[in-house]
């Protein structure tokens, strides 16, 4: 099981290696997203107390498109059939795609967090590499949510869809810009659901209060929670003798 | 020793309401060539995916090289589908290479050799390190039958293999079917061309999901009881006289 594990990780690692405008704009566009918000905020207090919460959503948001449209490729170039058709199972597909777009998840993380951390220099408290693995706990959520809801796309203008509908709704409810306790109590019930909610208490708490991944416990377990979930999910919408 | 490779009984299958495989029996024996004919919409593609496993039977059952697909029985078998299905920002050697991994070929050495052995065969050697995308419709082809074929399956399964094939080719991929059923591999091929058919060694035709003859080229033109009568005036005598499959059992 392991080593087909590898062998897809290492396919979907080879696949975006070769698109080489692909891995210019995984790089690129963060940076010059980080860039705008800092140069919008000029206020550096404003920035500090923003762009933590923002950070957890450019992850979110960019693990959640590359791993979403790289599988739903799969399907629609005719691969997924030819997988399942072979010996590898539903779980070699799903923790291979996981690990190869997991590196690639990571590989925005850093360049993101550093960028803001060094080029933009926002004042940060809280151990740099406890917030690196936390943001990677948010990149493991963001390519499971990708998977997982790339099933319900029948094309890439599909999957682009699921934007508005999935993550921009999150950035507002919770607490990205505005703190959920001064919004409609309907409204922070709603948030308690959803798992950007705990991506930025966890990342606020770490960065703004200098906390250390043992004091956000509940925070991370709600978002391994989803992860594993997702994960399950994807791994029924690839039941083999479904596929149609 | 069992000498059936495949064995289908009273099989049926819907996509919601419409019918698309409807009470298909058949037995495909080993070391042979096995044709299904039909118009497009026939349920040739359909019934392929059933006897892989890629889809559940609504009624009745699916036995391949013994036992119901799963993904135990996919280790023996090849299976080409009607589109190339590659990835296409990978060379040819890649996409070959990662389908010799799944299909458990670990060993380095010998999973080259292999690879270069199949890239030979489908004439695709100055190729090998060109990313599908920028091959033509055929030499996709090609690449998705040597992922087929990279683990040497006893049992394959080729959706349409001939495509877009111009006619030297096709020439070419028969004559490597033939010497594979000769070696004692099984080959499930679906067409709609009669020139494939000619090559089968046993056939159906299928209509509306259903088996409308089944026989040897020769049995099933014989059937039409006329002189120089072609597989297409077969096709066409079946098609005009409904369900007469007894004629040729």
């Amino acid at each position: 099981m392991f080593s087909n594990i590898i062998t897809i990780a290492r396919r979907s690692i080879q696949q975006l290696v070769r698109d080489r405008r692909t891995i210019a704009l995984i790089i690129v566009v963060p940076l010059v997203i980080a860039s705008l918000i800092g140069v919008s905020l000029p206020n550096k207090a404003v920035l500090n107390q923003t762009l933590p919460a923002l950070l957890a959503v450019l992850i979110l948001f960019f693990g959640f498109l590359l791993s979403g449209i790289s599988f739903l490729r799969e399907r629609s170039q005719g691969t997924r059939e030819r997988l399942m058709a072979s010996p590898v199972s539903r779980g070699d597909i799903i923790f291979g795609y996981l690990l190869g777009f997991l590196l690639f998840a990571i590989l925005q993380t850093l360049v993101l967090f550093f960028y803001t951390v060094y080029i933009i220099k926002i004042d940060f408290m809280g151990d740099l590499w406890q917030i690196i693995i936390f943001q990677i706990l948010i990149g493991i959520l963001a390519v499971c949510l990708g998977i997982f809801l790339s099933a319900f796309a029948r094309n890439e203008f599909q999957m682009v869809q699921f934007i508005p509908l999935i993550i921009i709704p999150q950035v507002f409810i919770c607490g990205v810009l505005f703190p959920v306790n001064t919004q409609p109590e309907w409204l922070q019930w709603i948030a308690k659901f959803l798992p950007l909610t705990y991506g930025v208490d966890g990342i606020k708490a770490m960065m703004l209060e200098g906390k250390g991944l043992l004091d956000i416990g509940k925070e991370i377990a709600v978002l391994a929670s989803y992860a594993v979930v997702l994960m399950a999910l994807a791994g029924i919408s690839l039941r083999r003798g479904h596929v149609a | 020793m069992n000498i059936t490779a495949i064995e289908i009984k009273n099989l049926s299958f819907n996509y919601g309401k419409l019918k698309v495989i409807d009470d298909v029996s058949l037995e495909i024996a080993k070391g042979i060539s096995f044709g299904l004919l039909g118009s497009n919409g026939a349920g040739k593609t359909t019934l392929i995916r059933l006897m892989v496993g890629l889809l559940k039977p609504k009624t009745g059952s699916v036995f391949c090289l013994g036992k119901p697909p799963s993904p135990a029985t996919a280790r023996n078998i090849g299976y080409m589908p009607q589109l190339p299905s590659l990835y296409s920002e990978l060379t040819v050697y890649q996409n070959i290479d990662f389908f010799a991994r799944i299909y458990g070929l670990r060993a380095h050495n010998t999973r080259n050799q292999r690879v270069d052995e199949v890239i030979k065969l489908v004439d695709l050697w100055p190729k090998k390190n060109v990313s599908v995308s920028q091959l033509s419709g055929g030499m996709k082809q090609r690449v998705s039958l040597a992922c087929a074929i990279v683990h040497n399956p006893p049992l394959l399964f080729l959706d349409e293999p001939t495509v877009g094939l111009d006619p030297e080719l096709r020439v070419h991929f028969w004559e490597y079917f033939g010497n594979l059923t000769a070696a004692g591999h099984t080959l499930i091929v679906s067409s709609h061309t009669m020139d494939d058919a000619a090559h089968c060694q046993k056939l159906i035709f299928m209509r509306e999901g259903k088996v409308i003859a089944l026989g040897t080229p020769d049995e099933l033109r014989g059937a039409v009881g006329k002189p120089n009568t072609t597989l297409e005036d077969a096709f066409l005598y079946f098609i005009r006289h409904g369900e007469v499959k007894s004629h040729v059992q």
